[in-house]
């Protein structure tokens, strides 16, 4: 199929999508739920693009070329969409330790401040378990950790989404602490974490500025 | 201290998880809300019975509870009031009606009565516009209510 | 007056009685489809420009022929009897007057796109509807017009009913098969569409319930007659729900060429002699007009010459006397407390929404607000999953504009 984006031509098999198309010309488009072994929802809306004739942007990580398209990955119509998204990401939520957002941030020229003042959301640190420490106050509800312990890697639905709307939150049945679910502790929901919400517990005693030996210490006998 | 479920009630449950585990997921919602028209709120223990008959993951069946406003994970009133202060009924007087039941009442609107018995709910447009102000008493309807008759909406309990 | 059509039955007949439906007609269309063709039904349906009556306006014959040209089995019909968009009420007056006709309509559907199951998704809080369906239901069985070989044909058919459970979103075709699936209630992006891969990820035909009432109408009296009925471009009957600050709210029938004043006046003008600050037209997803905008035509297109959707049919009206703020912080809230938290745009856009007008509204709004309210707006319409999004800024923004804001 012959698709023309940002006035480059190309030739992609059929079923590519938009997302996968734009890296063959070495086009990146910024993305933040999309993981490449998970299953993509298109949920940040971070990789829309503008695809000539469609009513509305189309998230680039899900819709498939078709031939004859010609997209626009970085128009001020995209860019907008882009900017705002994440203005209102950092009124929410805590974006500290997500680099590759601060650079998507920087370029778009987001105000991290400009929605400020609003209901952020908010929660204690869980420290429940001995492997990882759940810091919803950086969770960005990319839905990779529900995924990877469900059906796309691990298959102990542990986790879930829970509430609806801007309370959304990655849940347990009833808020349960991790030991007394299902959980395995096999740590996939750790590795695709994108903001750090998920760490593992040594990495996080270390931050806290317990000594490296000591937090191995810790991590293998328990605190205290 | 919660009562201890009579055993009718418990055979009743039974018999609607055995009548919807053929379903398995698909059945996960009409079962959730027969089950609730007996236990009043889906409470994890009715939930664990749920996830055992559907073959449904218990932390999916917090999941979907939470996600709908008729499903409730906590303990509720017997009664449910729902007051509609969507925009037709506020134009005809909302605010007023759900005054008075705040005052008859003596709770805010989200709580229950401190005997357990009656939950005070704002709830967005019940499709009634034609009789607004609109109240709904578990599946009773009321409409036009005016403040001075909501005490006719109370049931003594 | 014209001699109504969609509510020709309702308070004359006993809506739990097959008997009374029979008597006025009903099921006559049913007899008359299974002796045509299934491609002659989905033709006809076609040729009488019906259109989505659920919001959408999307050609009904078209959708059906999508779904019976899939070479998969099953298929499915489903009817979208969530109606929850503020200030809507006319699918619940069907169902509780007339529930055969919603039988009848989706038997005619499945025989046409050839599917043997149908399911009707009542709204949680219509427990007096989803029981007169459940009975219609039944009934209809008992007399062999649902089951295995109805009326002695080769084909079969069957209808269950679920309930809703609270949840505004879930009338989104896409998460109300979510929901019957038991999950979430959480819309799907698209493509694939329905008539694809729609409910269990068979080919689908999801219709509104008032849609589905024209259908036994459209077979009986053909297509021709059917647009006979109304402008050009907006073929047959259609309901509309007026509420508000009115002397005689309800369901009105009329085509779509009466204008909004002849509307408000067949529901007794407005209230206590007042003057009309604005009218909300579509519901929360729809868009106000100004007093100035009456002698619009009730059409797609005459209302879209004033910026407003038809939507589902609901037109509120707003006195003089009525605090647009208040009106404006509900529709906020509304959208708010309904989103499903999906997509990003939606899930935080509502919020800060309602937040931002909170704060305008007590007099403390902050400096570079309306253009915050701009890029919000902008943002959720481009770039949110499904229709709550990208209708959640749009009565806020005419609103604000009628307030010369
Ligand atoms: C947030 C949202 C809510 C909706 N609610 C309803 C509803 O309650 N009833 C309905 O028929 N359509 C509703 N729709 C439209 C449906 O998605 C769909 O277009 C409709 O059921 C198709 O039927 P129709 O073609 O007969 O109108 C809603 C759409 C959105 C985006
Ligand atoms: S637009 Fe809103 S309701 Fe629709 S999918 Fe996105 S978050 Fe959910
Ligand atoms: S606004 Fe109250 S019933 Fe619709």
């Amino acid at each position: 199929m012959r698709i023309t984006i940002d006035g480059q031509t190309i030739d992609v098999a059929p079923e590519t999508t938009i997302l996968e198309a734009a890296e063959q010309l070495g086009i990146h488009i910024p993305r933040l739920c999309y993981h490449p072994h998970l299953t993509a929802n298109a949920l940040c809306r971070l990789c829309v693009v503008e695809w000539e004739g469609a009513r509305t942007l189309v998230p680039a990580c899900v819709a498939r070329v078709r031939e004859g398209a010609v997209i626009h990955t970085n128009s001020e119509r995209v860019r907008r969409a882009r900017r705002t998204i994440l203005e209102l990401l950092y009124s929410a939520v805590d974006l500290s330790e997500a680099p590759e957002l601060a650079a998507y941030a920087e370029e778009l020229g987001v105000d991290p401040e400009r929605f400020a003042g609003g209901e952020r959301r908010e929660f204690p640190v869980f420290d429940d378990n001995a492997f990882y420490v759940r810091d919803y106050n950086k969770c960005v509800l990319c839905w990779r950790c529900v995924q990877a312990c469900a059906d796309d890697l691990q298959f102990t639905y542990a986790l879930t989404l829970s509430g609806r709307g801007f309370h959304t939150r990655v849940d347990t049945f009833f808020h349960a602490p991790m030991p007394e679910t299902t959980c395995v502790f096999c740590g996939n929901c750790v590795a695709v974490c994108p903001t750090d919400a998920l760490e593992a517990k040594v990495e996080f005693l270390v931050e806290e500025g317990v000594p490296v030996r000591e937090a191995i210490w810790q991590r293998r006998h328990g605190e205290g | 201290m919660p009562e201890p479920m009579p055993l009718v009630a418990r055979d009743a449950i039974a018999d609607i998880i055995t009548r919807w585990a053929p379903h398995g997921r698909a059945g996960l919602l009409p079962c959730l809300q027969e089950v609730q028209e007996i236990t009043g709120w889906l409470n994890p223990e009715v939930c664990k019975q749920v996830s055992d008959g559907l073959r449904v993951p218990l932390a999916d069946i917090y999941g979907v509870i939470s996600f709908y406003s008729l499903l409730y994970d906590r303990p509720v009133g017997q009664v449910i009031i729902r007051v509609c202060d969507d925009v037709p009924c506020y134009l005809n007087g909302s605010q007023d009606v759900l005054a008075a039941l705040e005052a008859r009442l003596d709770i805010r609107a989200g709580e229950t009565t401190p005997d357990g018995k009656v939950t005070l709910e704002v709830h967005p447009c019940l499709g009634r516009c034609e009789r607004a102000p609109f109240v709904m008493v578990n599946e009773e309807e009321h409409g036009p209510v005016t403040p001075d008759n909501v005490s006719a909406l109370i049931p003594d309990t | 007056m014209e001699t109504p059509i969609l509510l020709h039955r309702i308070s004359r007949i006993d809506p739990t009685c097959l008997a009374d439906y029979e008597a006025e007609g009903g099921f006559k269309a049913l007899r008359r489809a299974l002796m045509l063709r299934p491609e002659r039904i989905v033709e006809m349906v076609k040729a009488s420009g019906l259109v989505g009556r659920g919001g959408a306006a999307f050609p009904t014959g078209v959708k059906w022929e999508g779904a019976a040209r899939q070479p998969v089995a099953p298929k499915y019909v489903v009817c979208n009897a969530d109606e929850s968009e503020p200030g809507t009420f006319k699918d619940r007056v069907l169902m509780e007057g007339d529930p055969f006709a919603i039988v009848e309509a989706m038997t005619i559907c499945g025989y046409a796109i050839g599917a043997e199951k149908g399911y009707i998704y009542v709204r949680g809080e219509y427990p007096l509807a989803y029981t007169r369906l459940a009975h219609a239901v039944e009934e209809a069985r008992k007399a062999g017009y649902l089951g295995a070989s109805i009326l002695g044909s080769d084909f079969s058919f069957d209808i269950e009913l679920r309930r809703g459970a609270g949840a505004y979103v879930c009338g989104e075709e896409t998460a109300l098969f979510e929901s019957i699936e038991g999950k979430r209630g959480q819309p799907r992006q698209k493509p694939p569409f329905p008539t694809e891969a729609g409910l269990f990820g068979k080919p689908t035909v999801i219709n509104n319930v008032e849609t589905f009432a024209n259908i036994p109408w459209i077979v009986r009296n053909g297509p021709e007659w059917f647009r006979s009925i109304g402008p050009a471009g907006a073929p047959g009957p259609k309901l509309f729900c007026v509420s508000g600050a009115v002397n005689r709210p309800g369901v009105y029938e009329a085509p779509m060429s009466i204008t909004l004043r002849e509307l408000i006046e067949r529901a007794g003008g407005v209230k206590d002699g007042r003057r009309i600050q604005a009218v909300l037209v579509g519901g929360a997803a729809g868009a106000f007009v100004g007093p100035d905008a009456l002698d619009v035509e009730m059409s797609f297109e005459g209302l879209r010459q004033v910026g407003a959707p038809l939507g589902s049919g609901a037109v509120m009206v707003i006195d003089d006397r009525a605090d647009m703020w208040e009106v404006l912080l509900r529709i906020a809230r509304f959208f708010a407390h309904e989103s499903c938290g999906k997509c990003y745009p939606c899930q935080l856009g509502t919020q800060r929404q309602w937040e931002i007008l909170q704060r305008m509204r007590q007099g403390q709004g902050q400096p570079g607000d309306r253009a915050r309210l701009e890029d919000l707006w902008a943002t959720m319409i481009d770039a949110s999953i499904c229709g709550l999004g990208q209708t959640a800024g749009s009565a806020i923004r005419s609103g604000l504009a009628l307030m010369g804001g």
